[in-house]
């Protein structure tokens, strides 16, 4: 899968920019922009919350971006399919059924404190889609890997991005366009989950 | 960071379009709006462009680009969701962050049920899901995806796009051509700079801490799409648009180069009260507000910008919200000016200020001659009701009516009564409204200074300040209104210059600095003529604190009094503190503060008279705030707040009085 960075633990993040100090603020603000944090203390209870989530959202197919070498992703998929769901994980299949599914997985790479926005590595197409096109969305998150602010958040991409498609995403899709009414999933997804693994179990605060 | 990025605007472009190059980006710089068209139509037919559609992007509506694909039959469709109500029903954006906050929700619904020809019930949830169904099959079908750019980094050639929709993604994702059009105010060079950006944007704009999607797109990258029946991957088509239509000559030009410090927040459409109270559409063009004159200007419609240029009232909020401290009502003066230099005054104005302002004898005869003529419909110092297509000024206001004797003419009297050991002395600058309108206050006005223990002195070479034509943007005119005023006080050999009107304040010592710039010898006499002016209030309060009188106290059964700040003296001059430490320390005083103090009462020199439809309104509301206070005075320290409040108490609510500061400290002394 193309990405802006192969391993950005090596290569962009250095302990005085990422580290876990920036967690209690980065939930506090990504709730307030209305993402849904689970705290999970592994990746195997990760895999078990996605499943949950998944029967939450009622979803029957699922379009996942990341492939084996990532522990987490992978275990999710093996819940998922133990669970009973689809699960779509081949480029062109992803990109067939993106359209349809109703549930999207894939990774992101640290967290902001200041904003509570995540940062996605998206440069391949699969991990634009299962973010946009499905009306739920997953992210696992190191729970480690937080930042302090925008503009740390800059310094470290700044390290590495060089070409491709880099973002951040700070809740789900919304608008106000009529009357000012804060309405939800416009043309994205209407619920952002964030499974936050190397936490304590259950919600946050 | 953008200072320094316009200053070298020529090697960040070129560095931009290195990179985007490098990445296998197609580059293209288009001098105007019809370049970008051709260029764009060029693309549609050699990549069978049949659907496009796309995310909010101002430069493309300043050149009118759907327009242009509509009349070559190739579909395209807005995808934010106001623009795309918008488009549906034929309109124009009318604020640049909310385009469709003029309509509600019974009107989304009509335009919902005219596109999709089924009926759509005026339910925002499911009109919102109605959309997502809609726009996604836009999507999906689409050729090529438009975007604009909230940033273009020189560094790495990537471009910046911040939505909540999250449509932009979706736009530069699914369809396999993507085209950026981005101007030149856009470019930044490093990639770490794009925070400040992003600092600043969602918090000025919509009040959050981050938007839902900030997203990057940096060179082609990956499309997985249907050729002929088959899955395959490849890279997009990616072409970028630099975009000048003026914006060059804008950053090369000193007094201009400040818009560049624009993010198109539109923080400043928020707070002006123009703007809050006509709405974006009175603007006709695409950029709205007094930054939007701005913009219309330079972006090449000078004729646009002359047409509503003067809906700036220069009451500065704009000023103390913008976050990239943009001068927005010195740049309009600015442009304003060379408007005028360029096509001239209209004709009645051209008359007035170039004729009769710029000679100070015929300027005072025809005031006098005016308080003659209007004596058939004034009385009690107010104008109420002027006859036929005046109407429209008096209408809930009455006008002042000019005095049936000058100050200028009651000075030699009171000067007699100039202490014979003096501190100082000191001259005082009255202008037009105090000369004429209210010369009770100017009388006011020398007997608290006399009271303090100064002689005042009132040179009668004086004329009015100039700025009613400096404000018109007619700059040589007010150059030989300035030159008179100087000379005049030179000969009076004081160093103090007082004045009452805080408009006059900020005319003789800041404008008068600005507008000799080029000529050395007026340039030195301005400044030092400008190092003498000194406001009443603050002259005043002072002095006061200075002698142990500015104490506050209040007596038994003082009066209610409120205080409006006029914009001038607020945000011009910075004096706020002053008048109310006065109003405090008059024991008959009981002050209390009104709601928005420091909102426009809608005067605003000749724009209350001008456009009455807009100042009226404004007036009323600042009426009312003075009423929920239960005051029986209003206090002002400027004439001409005086004037437009004073003739809105006239007519809505005549039992409470308008009184300058000047007057409540000089009725005080005479108990």
């Amino acid at each position: 899968m193309k990405r802006v960075c192969e391993d950005w633990k090596t290569e962009a993040f250095t302990p005085d920019l990422i580290n876990g100090s920036w967690w209690d603020a980065f939930a506090e603000n990504a709730k307030a922009a209305s993402a849904e944090i689970r705290c999970v203390k592994d990746n195997a209870a990760a895999a078990a919350e996605v499943a949950k989530i998944a029967e939450e959202v009622k979803a029957k197919e699922v379009v996942v971006a990341g492939d084996d070498s990532d522990e987490g992703i992978a275990a999710a998929c093996q819940a998922l399919q133990d669970s009973g769901r689809t699960v779509y994980r081949d480029k062109f299949e992803v990109a067939e059924h993106a359209p349809k599914a109703e549930l999207g997985l894939s990774r992101a790479e640290f967290a902001v404190g200041e904003t509570g926005s995540v940062v996605v590595d998206t440069y391949s197409y699969e991990a634009r889609v299962v973010g946009m096109l499905p009306i739920a969305h997953i992210v696992l998150l190191d729970a480690n890997n937080t930042t302090e602010n925008v503009t740390t958040a800059f310094k470290v991409m700044a390290r590495v991005f060089k070409k491709g498609y880099l973002g951040f995403i700070t809740g789900p899709s919304r608008t106000a366009d009529i009357e000012r009414v804060l309405s939800l999933g416009v043309h994205g997804p209407h619920r952002f989950f964030i499974v936050a693994i190397g936490k304590e179990e259950g919600e946050t605060k | 960071m953008k200072h320094w990025t316009v200053q070298h605007i020529e090697e960040v472009a070129d560095e931009f379009e290195k990179n985007v190059k490098a990445r296998g980006g197609h580059f293209f710089r288009a001098k105007d709006g019809d370049e970008v068209k051709k260029y764009v139509l060029q693309i549609c037919k050699e990549q069978n462009v049949k659907r496009v559609v796309k995310s909010k992007s101002m430069a493309s509506e300043e050149i009118h680009l759907n327009e242009c694909f509509t009349e070559n039959g190739i579909h395209v469709r807005e995808t934010d969701l106001g623009e795309w109500m918008l488009a549906v029903a034929g309109q124009k954006p009318s604020h640049m962050v909310m385009p469709a906050i003029h309509l509600n929700r019974q009107q989304c619904a009509g335009f919902f049920s005219h596109e999709l020809k089924e009926e759509i019930p005026p339910d925002i949830p499911f009109m919102i899901s109605t959309a997502r169904r809609v726009l996604r099959e836009e999507f999906l079908s689409a050729d090529m995806g438009i975007t604009g750019a909230n940033f273009g980094i020189a560094e790495n050639g990537a471009i910046g796009l911040v939505t909540n929709e999250g449509n932009a993604r979706l736009v530069t994702t699914l369809p396999r051509i993507h085209v950026v059009l981005i101007g030149y105010e856009k470019l930044i060079p490093k990639i770490e700079d794009a925070s400040k950006i992003l600092r600043l944007l969602p918090r000025n704009g919509t009040c959050q801490r981050m938007t839902s999607y900030m997203t990057m797109v940096d060179g082609p990258t990956p499309v997985i799409h249907k050729v002929d029946g088959k899955w395959v991957e490849e890279d997009r088509q990616q072409y970028v648009i630099l975009l000048d239509n003026g914006r060059l000559k804008a950053a090369h030009d000193p007094k201009l180069q400040e818009v560049y410090q624009c993010v198109r927040c539109a923080s400043c459409l928020n707070v002006c009260p123009i703007w809050t109270l006509v709405g974006g559409h009175v603007y006709g063009h695409i950029y709205s507000g007094g930054i939007g004159a701005i913009l219309t200007g330079i972006l090449g419609n000078m004729q646009a910008f002359g047409q509503f240029s003067d809906l700036c009232i220069g009451c500065r909020r704009c000023t103390t919200v913008c976050p990239g401290k943009i001068p927005i009502p010195d740049i309009i003066d600015e442009l304003r000016s060379r408007y005028v230099k360029e096509h001239g005054l209209a004709l009645p104005e051209k008359t007035v200020f170039q004729k009769i302002l710029t000679n100070r004898s015929i300027f005072h005869r025809l005031i006098r001659i005016a308080s003659i003529a209007q004596k058939p419909v004034a009385s009690g110092g107010f104008v109420r009701n002027l006859p036929l297509f005046f109407a429209g000024m008096t209408k809930g206001r009455s006008l002042p009516a000019i005095a049936d004797k000058p100050f200028r003419d009651r000075f030699p009297a009171l000067e007699k009564k100039n202490p014979s050991n003096p501190k100082k002395t000191v001259a005082f600058f009255s202008g037009c409204n105090l000369d004429f309108v209210f010369p009770d206050t100017s009388v006011h006005v020398v007997e608290v200074l006399q009271d303090l223990g100064y002689a005042v002195k009132y040179p009668m070479g004086q004329s009015c300040c100039g700025k009613p034509v400096l404000g018109m943007g007619d700059r040589e005119t007010g150059k030989k209104i300035a030159k008179q005023n100087i000379e005049a006080f030179e000969n009076a050999g004081v160093d103090v210059i007082l004045t009452a009107c805080p408009t006059c304040a900020e005319t003789l010592s800041h404008t008068y600095h600005m507008i000799f710039e080029d000529d050395p010898e007026w340039s030195a006499r301005a400044d030092a003529f400008a190092k003498k002016i000194y406001e009443f209030t603050s002259f005043v309060a002072n002095a006061y604190e200075k002698a142990g009188r500015l104490k506050k106290q209040t007596a038994p059964g003082a009066h209610k009094v409120t205080y409006h700040d006029s914009c001038h003296m607020r945000r011009g001059l910075g004096i706020y503190k002053e008048p109310r430490a006065l109003l405090d320390s008059v024991p008959d005083v009981d002050f209390v503060e009104m709601k928005n103090p420091d909102k426009c009462c809608g005067m605003a020199g000749a724009f209350g008279v001008k456009y009455s439809e807009i100042s009226l309104p404004m007036l009323s509301e600042k009426i009312q705030n003075i009423k929920d206070t239960g005051a029986d005075t209003i206090a002002v320290a400027c004439p001409a707040c005086m004037m437009q409040i004073g003739g809105g108490l006239d007519k809505q609510a005549p039992n409470i009085k308008i009184r300058h500061v000047a007057d409540i400290l000089a009725e005080n002394l005479h108990k």
